[in-house]
């Protein structure tokens, strides 16, 4: 079902956190709210399971307008970050809930429970308590309850936080796993770029309660809108150099790195700039030397990361197959792949 | 580190335990005193030995005269004839006389012809009843009766001795009065209306709806509504039942009131048992009520935010909330505040002592209110410490007993049962 916000807006007595936002999330797929925290993405997917009212805008569930309904009738599951299972039911209780209170015939619910919980891998846990229960499985069980009333829409708030690593990795193709098996419309609140990149069909990254961009992931990586977008994703994260424009190239300090730029055609000579370079496209390809002593050197395994300090003393981050012949304190002079970089002007929007 | 523990605990609470428990084995009372008492054939006395010795009540309830050594060496002392103390000693030495009467018939016919001032005179002297003589030593007592011409077999003394002793006797009289007088049948179902009456309907349930009101208002309407509440907590107690007396007294605010209506000026909560009741329990039900709300609040504060975020997604209404998240989670503190709740209930009396001294008649009076009545203040003045230690000592076991049983009804061991998280 789709899910529109039209014009939503939000505040908490005189502060405002988000202002007119529009958000379309099209049947059947999952969006990625990402952002870093204080922006407005848990506020956002609160008002659309209820829990906040909005200020003013509208709120549609598919062609309902649900904007003035409460939680109870707008037929949406959430999972919370903290899972915020019941710890006193058992896990066949906390999974019937919300069809206990509809009042369904205990038997029903005792085979809706076994079905959804067959689905998310814990039906042999139903007897058990929260308290019982490692972080995994509370997880899924707070995905069963989610599901089991066959929502019209799934919010999850952070859901992988509380989890550790290799966990994260195996509930994030499980979840997703879910999403698509239901066909259920999601929106993913997160902070973490990886998850929204690996979850979701859409991104929207939001910073100050404003959405800046909204696209598949591979399109934002490859064309973040702007500097905030394009620092945002990728790990290990792109670097910036900062320098001037002049006759249509990106100039570093006096007498530095030049750089002809197609983007900068009809800019102003001497206007601030930045520019973003993603690690991957500094090293060995690319066909602009640049002179640089690296460091920092890190070993991930399969790549190898380092910090390269230019002569004007701004940093570029390369990340190479392993190698073992730079060291820290060696002067090296690699290439940079100037087709790829981003220009950004001095408001962080993308030329 | 156990030691200073170990004696606040021997100090304040074992102790006084332990001293109730021995006072609750004796007979102690004002008419016994707290220290040793004195052997003395009191009118009393008399009356208990007349069921198992009526012979010998009747005989040392009359004077007895018997002639004597001492009674000679008295009436020497006296110097009026020597003639008299001379005929007695040689013709009547170890006479007995059963009563005045006969003693005088005898003295009157002396050779030397006493007056009868002096047969009146004489006669005293030789007077040695018992009754209403002190005696320090229980062989005193026995060597009386023995020269008065009562032998009496061991088990006579023993008797004797019991009936006629002053001071406290160990005893386990005071649990047969309990147990058999309708009175403390009465006094303990006043205690099992009014501690239960109260708990349910004030101390838990009033509470509850206070805290669960509360929770669901914005937090500043809450935090007036909780300090409203606890004022009858926070008002010194004197004070506070001196305001509902104001509202209640025949000249108060009620009495007033349906004055204007036609009724008859009367004491509302005098005037009947019914009364007396609703206002008592409406007294203490308003200050047992602040504990029970902000226990529950804050227990309701401690369940997280999300769970209510979650149940209302998941469709819950209020009246679900309250009853599958917010009760179930508040087992703990219900068994905490009622079991509290029920001891402090039982032990204290002063807000009735306050309102109506256990009034109209002995409508209200609730055992502690009993047991104070009974050792420390009461109308006829006789202080039975004895009874009242007793009746307090049955509190205590009463107390535990429930104690035990809340335990078992809540599943304490449940509640502190460890959680078996693996991986």
């Amino acid at each position: 079902m789709r899910i529109l916000l039209d014009k939503f807006s939000k505040s908490f007595g005189s502060t405002r956190i988000i202002e007119d936002m529009d958000l379309e999330v099209g049947s059947g797929e999952m969006l990625a709210l990402l952002g870093p925290s204080g922006c407005g993405k848990s506020t956002t997917l609160f008002a659309v399971c209820g829990i906040h009212r909005p200020t003013s805008g509208r709120i549609l569930f598919g062609d309902r307008d649900v904007t003035h309904l409460p939680s109870q009738e707008r037929n949406v599951g959430v999972v919370f970050q903290s899972y915020a299972l019941y710890p006193h039911m058992t896990v066949e209780e906390n999974i019937g809930f919300p069809l206990m209170v509809k009042r369904v015939a205990a038997a029903d619910i005792k085979k809706q429970v076994a079905d959804i919980a067959a689905l998310v891998h814990i039906g042999d846990l139903l007897g058990r308590r929260p308290a019982q229960l490692s972080g995994g499985q509370q997880q899924r069980v707070a995905l069963a309850r989610a599901l089991i009333r066959r929502p019209d829409v799934l919010l999850l708030d952070e859901p992988l936080a509380n989890l550790d690593a290799k966990l994260r990795l195996d509930m994030r193709s499980e979840i997703r796993r879910l999403q698509k098996e239901t066909g259920i419309t999601a929106i993913l609140v997160t902070h973490d770029q990886v998850e929204a990149m690996s979850m979701c069909d859409r991104i929207a990254i939001m910073k100050s309660g404003e959405i800046v961009q909204i696209a598949t992931p591979s399109d934002m990586y490859k064309d973040p809108r702007t500097s905030f977008v394009a620092s945002f994703l990728g790990n290990p994260p792109i670097s910036f150099l900062k320098g001037r424009a002049q006759q249509g190239a990106f100039v570093l300090g006096e007498n530095g790195l030049r750089l002809p730029l197609a983007a900068l055609s009809g800019i102003a000579d001497g206007t601030a700039l930045s520019l973003g370079v993603r690690p991957e496209h500094f090293g060995t390809a690319g066909g602009v030397p640049v002179e640089g002593r690296v460091v920092f050197a890190e070993t991930q395994g399969r790549e190898n990361l380092y910090d390269v300090v230019l002569p004007d003393g701004s940093v570029l981050r390369s990340i190479q197959p392993v190698r073992d012949d730079v060291k820290p304190g060696d002067s090296v002079r690699w290439n940079l792949d100037s087709a790829s970089t981003f220009v950004f002007a001095a408001d962080g929007q993308r030329l | 580190m156990i030691a200073p523990a170990a004696i606040m605990i021997f100090l304040f609470f074992l102790m006084p335990v332990v001293l109730t428990a021995i006072f609750a084995m004796t007979n102690m009372s004002t008419a016994t005193g707290i220290s040793g008492g004195a052997w003395q054939v009191t009118q009393g006395a008399i009356n208990r030995l007349k069921a198992d010795m009526p012979d010998l009540a009747g005989g040392i309830a009359e004077p007895r005269f018997v002639i004597d050594e001492e009674g000679l060496a008295a009436l020497e002392a006296l110097k009026i004839k020597a003639g008299f103390s001379i005929e007695l000693r040689t013709s009547h030495m170890g006479e007995v006389f059963p009563s005045r009467r006969e003693a005088e018939r005898m003295i009157k016919a002396l050779k030397d012809r006493p007056s009868t001032r002096e047969v009146k005179q004489i006669s005293d002297l030789f007077n040695r009843s018992v009754l209403n003589t002190r005696f320090e030593n229980r062989d005193g007592l026995m060597a009386s009766l023995n020269k008065l011409g009562f032998t009496l077999t061991p088990a006579e003394q023993e008797t004797v001795a019991a009936a006629t002793y002053t001071g406290w006797v160990w005893t386990t009289e005071n649990f047969k009065i309990i147990g058999n007088s309708p009175d403390m049948a009465q006094i303990f179902l006043n205690t099992a209306f009014y501690v239960s009456v109260t708990l349910l309907l004030f101390n838990v349930s009033y509470a509850l709806f206070l805290a669960i009101t509360t929770h669901y208002m914005p937090a500043s309407t809450a935090s007036i509504f909780r300090a409203i509440w606890l004022l009858p907590r926070i008002t010194p107690v004197v004070i506070y039942v001196l305001m509902w007396k104001w509202l209640t007294w025949d000249s108060g605010f009620i009495s007033m009131f349906m004055g204007q209506f036609g009724y008859p000026v009367k004491n509302y909560l005098l005037d009947s048992a019914y009364n007396a009741w609703f206002f008592v329990i409406l007294i203490n039900g308003f200050i047992g009520a602040s504990m029970g709300m902000l226990v529950f609040s804050s227990a309701i504060k401690a369940i997280p935010q999300t769970q209510f975020h979650a149940s209302e997604v998941d469709g819950a209404s209020r009246w679900q909330q309250v009853r599958h998240v917010i009760l179930p989670q508040l087992r703990w503190p219900i068994l905490f505040v009622t079991c509290y709740q029920t001891l402090s209930l039982l032990a204290s009396f002063n807000e009735i002592l306050l309102s109506t001294r256990g009034g109209p008649g002995r409508a209200t009076e609730v055992w502690s209110l009993a047991a104070y009545h009974t050792a420390l203040n009461n109308y006829t003045g006789n202080l039975e410490y004895g009874l009242g230690a007793a009746m307090a000592l049955v509190l205590v076991v009463v107390g535990i007993v429930l104690s035990l049983i809340y335990l078992r009804i809540f599943r304490y061991d449940t509640l502190i049962s460890k959680p078996l998280i693996e991986d």
